[in-house]
């Protein structure tokens, strides 16, 4: 399937097509002469009715005097990931845009423009995306030669933000930063006419983290999955798992069984303890506390599972290059063979319950629409995805871990709107259980981790999809030298979904803004520290460990 | 059917009754793998290294301020308890403890420092920790000869629970 493939490109394409890599048969690399790089992504996205997942860029100076840029797309019914790869020269690199064909590849663009200073040639809206606005010109994180400590001369603390200009009869109401229904620093910019929004600018990334400069000049392979696990609170585990499996892809290296089948386990469990959660937040939304704080009473008991099989309520720590951490033992298997039987009986009262209650069913019915060709533009991905009809799940069209040892449905509702996400979420869960009961079955003994006796090889390229709970998650690794990858890439499945926003939400009420946005699972910790000043006579009090413990476990205070 | 799914709603509510726990007031055992805190012990470490070579949020600190004196430090203020240093750990020195309410203004409840006397290899001149009971004996011995330096050894090469190992680090918050 894959050589049938690329003889349809190099039929289309002849010499525009340089080399092509053909992995196995779930993985394709095609070398393109950057010139054409339009017509071929074109050719593929509509003619080849491929998926566009992400833009990649990379700083190969080092090694080979270049820049790369890798356009990933996917052929999920013959289960196929394919890359384009461009070779740029290192002076001044420039590349022609696929943003007018792809309007899904706007954001990646905009970011290769960001961190790398690869100039999309003709892109429709060339603004600065990840970056802040007080950055200077000229200084680009991602590129090898720029310090991952380093702050750049000229950075401005005082510019304030650059936004556009209103339509004209419309009126720019800000939601966020910080919206007491969206508690994520993500700030939208909605061009309101009456009650209707009718546009919207979006400014995010305020707490870009630099994961993958640190990825790529401090941590190592035995470190990174640690921090992928922290890109986000609800998929953490998938983050890392997902690292894994691209360095593992790239690197050739086997993962034994019994961790495949472990794998599959965490991430079912943490799909189970996601989908309660988000429909709690969708009930809590449109105002429906009472079903918010069922759905999470009925997730507490998984979040005490997982934190008996490995140690922690959410960041696990399961995985490492080659297999995982955490072994399930029999008492283990068995308790959480009870707590999934109570999780189902219960799950399937509230579906019931819900799945009548007209008054979640008319504030989420016909609201956020994102139909078929919705998806296919803007790359939508997971529960928005299925919600609307369209049938992808990475778990079903890319296997990985022990997925193709199972037997699940994949949950499509055909609405299209928020109501269908509500759907799809709440019958995920039944199937969640279903592979997580397959799981121990069919779990064979077995060594946990693989036997890593040399050095991973550098220079190799390994992507990979994970069906996170919100959709589609892609890694794509380059592996390197110094036990550490040379470049990686996490593709979360909020980055397509919420470039899809403004279609979503265009000429809906503003009413309906928050459970369009709804999708987008907040996520926030803090710590609270104390200090009591008396004031009466100024004197401060500092207090200690040990105080405040005694002070919170007595009720007086 | 709306009325109806309201009281299959309220039915679930009713037969799920109250399960708040009055935490912090009472607190719940934790699980046995439970990863908290970690925790060194001094008389096991061997200063190998492994824990500050592995640690992913880079919160260990290896000095070694003269041939025989390694100073491991464990700074606790972005450690995210993954446990690969006790994962890596040869000898078995590190243990995640269960203590997971770790709120404080004085960021040296949370530290530790590990004063590890190293044995200089007559051949190759590196250091390995003095490991047979005589061999520690005599470094303690030596270390006596100053008494005000023995008072800072003992406080900073064992655990002591409650008690910070540094006073110098205190969080001030503005007023």
């Amino acid at each position: 399937m894959v050589s049938k493939k690329l003889q349809q490109l190099k039929d289309k394409f002849g010499s525009a097509i340089q080399q092509a890599d053909v992995v196995n048969d779930m993985r394709l690399l095609v070398y393109i002469d950057p010139a054409s790089v339009k017509p071929i992504c074109q050719y593929i996205f509509r003619d080849m009715d491929a998926r566009y997942v992400i833009s990649i860029g990379s700083d190969d100076r080092p090694y080979s005097g270049k820049f790369l840029v890798f356009h990933q797309f996917a052929f999920d019914k013959e289960k196929i990931l394919f890359s384009i790869i461009c070779q740029l020269p290192g002076e001044n690199p420039r590349i022609d845009s696929i943003s007018g064909i792809i309007p899904a590849a706007n954001w990646a663009e905009r970011e290769l423009k960001d961190l790398l200073g690869i100039e999309p040639v003709g892109h429709p809206y060339p603004k600065r995306l990840v970056l802040p606005d007080a950055w200077p010109d000229g200084h680009h994180p991602l590129r090898k030669d720029f310090a991952w400590n380093k702050i750049p001369e000229g950075y401005d603390e005082e510019r304030e933000f650059d936004f556009d200009e209103t339509p004209p009869g419309c009126t720019a109401v800000p939601f966020g930063p910080f919206h007491p229904t969206l508690d994520e620093p993500e700030h939208f910019r909605l061009y309101v006419d009456g009650e209707f929004v009718r546009g919207c600018e979006y400014r995010g990334f305020m707490v870009h983290r630099g994961i993958e400069k640190l990825s790529e000049s401090v941590l190592g392979y035995n470190d990174v999955p640690m921090m992928a696990e922290r890109i986000c609170g609800i998929c953490g585990c998938v983050h890392s798992l997902a690292f894994c499996q691209a360095v593992e892809n790239g690197a050739g290296v086997i993962v034994p069984p019994r961790a495949e089948f472990i794998r599959t386990i965490m991430l079912e469990i943490e799909r189970l303890h996601s989908h309660p959660m988000w429909v709690g937040l969708a009930c809590h939304l449109v105002g429906f506390d009472t079903l918010f704080m069922q759905a999470w009473r009925i997730r507490e008991p998984i979040m005490w599972l997982a934190e008996k099989i490995t140690g922690n309520r959410k960041t696990y720590g399961l995985g490492i290059i080659g297999g995982v951490r955490w072994d399930f033992t029999p008492e283990l298997i068995a308790e959480t063979r009870a707590v999934l039987d109570k999780l189902e009986s219960e799950w399937r009262q509230v579906v019931a319950a819900v799945s009548k209650d007209k008054n979640i069913m008319a504030r989420t019915s016909g609201v956020g629409m994102a139909d078929k060709a919705l998806c296919k533009e803007m790359g939508l991905v997971g529960p928005v995805a299925r919600g609307g009809g369209v049938d992808i799940d990475a778990r079903r069209d890319h296997p990985y871990a022990a997925y193709d040892r199972v037997d699940f449905k994949v949950i499509t509702h055909n609405t299209a709107d928020v109501w269908g996400r509500v759907v799809v979420r709440m019958l995920e869960v039944f199937e969640s259980i279903n592979i997580i009961r397959q799981c121990f079955d069919k779990m064979p003994q077995g060594p946990l981790v693989a036997d890593i006796t040399t050095e991973l090889p550098a220079g190799r390229v390994g992507y990979t999809s994970i069906e996170a709970p919100r959709g589609e998650s892609h890694h794509f690794a380059i592996t390197g030298d110094d036990n550490r990858p040379r470049r990686w890439r996490a593709r979360a499945p909020t980055y397509q979904n919420l470039q899809g926003i403004p279609a979503m939400i265009k000429d809906q009420r503003i009413a309906d803004m928050q459970i369009s946005l709804g999708g987008i699972d907040p996520c926030m910790s803090c710590t609270d520290r104390m200090e009591t000043i008396d004031i009466r006579t100024g004197a401060r009090k500092s207090w200690t460990k040990a105080e405040l413990l005694s002070l919170s476990r007595s009720r007086k205070g | 059917m709306s009325i109806l799914s309201k009281l299959k709603e309220t039915a679930i509510c009713l037969n799920a009754g109250r399960v708040t726990m009055p935490y912090p007031f009472e607190s719940k055992p934790v699980p046995e793998r439970f990863r908290g805190r970690p925790i060194w012990d001094h008389v096991k470490c061997i200063g190998c290294a492994g824990c500050a070579n592995n640690c992913p949020s880079r919160e260990i600190l290896i000095n070694d301020i003269c041939q025989e004196i390694r100073i491991l430090h464990y700074l606790g203020r972005r450690c995210t308890y993954c446990g690969r240093c006790a994962d890596v750990c040869p000898e078995d020195a590190i243990t995640m403890s269960h203590e997971f309410e770790n709120g404080t203004n004085k960021i040296t409840d949370l530290q530790q420092r590990l004063e590890l006397f190293m044995s200089t290899c007559q051949r190759c001149g590196r250091c390995f920790k003095g490991q047979s009971p005589l061999e520690a004996l005599k470094m303690k011995g030596y270390r006596a000869d100053d008494l005000a330096n023995d008072r800072w050894v003992f406080k900073s090469t064992a655990y002591l629970p409650g008690q910070p190992i540094l006073e110098d680090l205190t969080i001030e918050l503005e007023g």
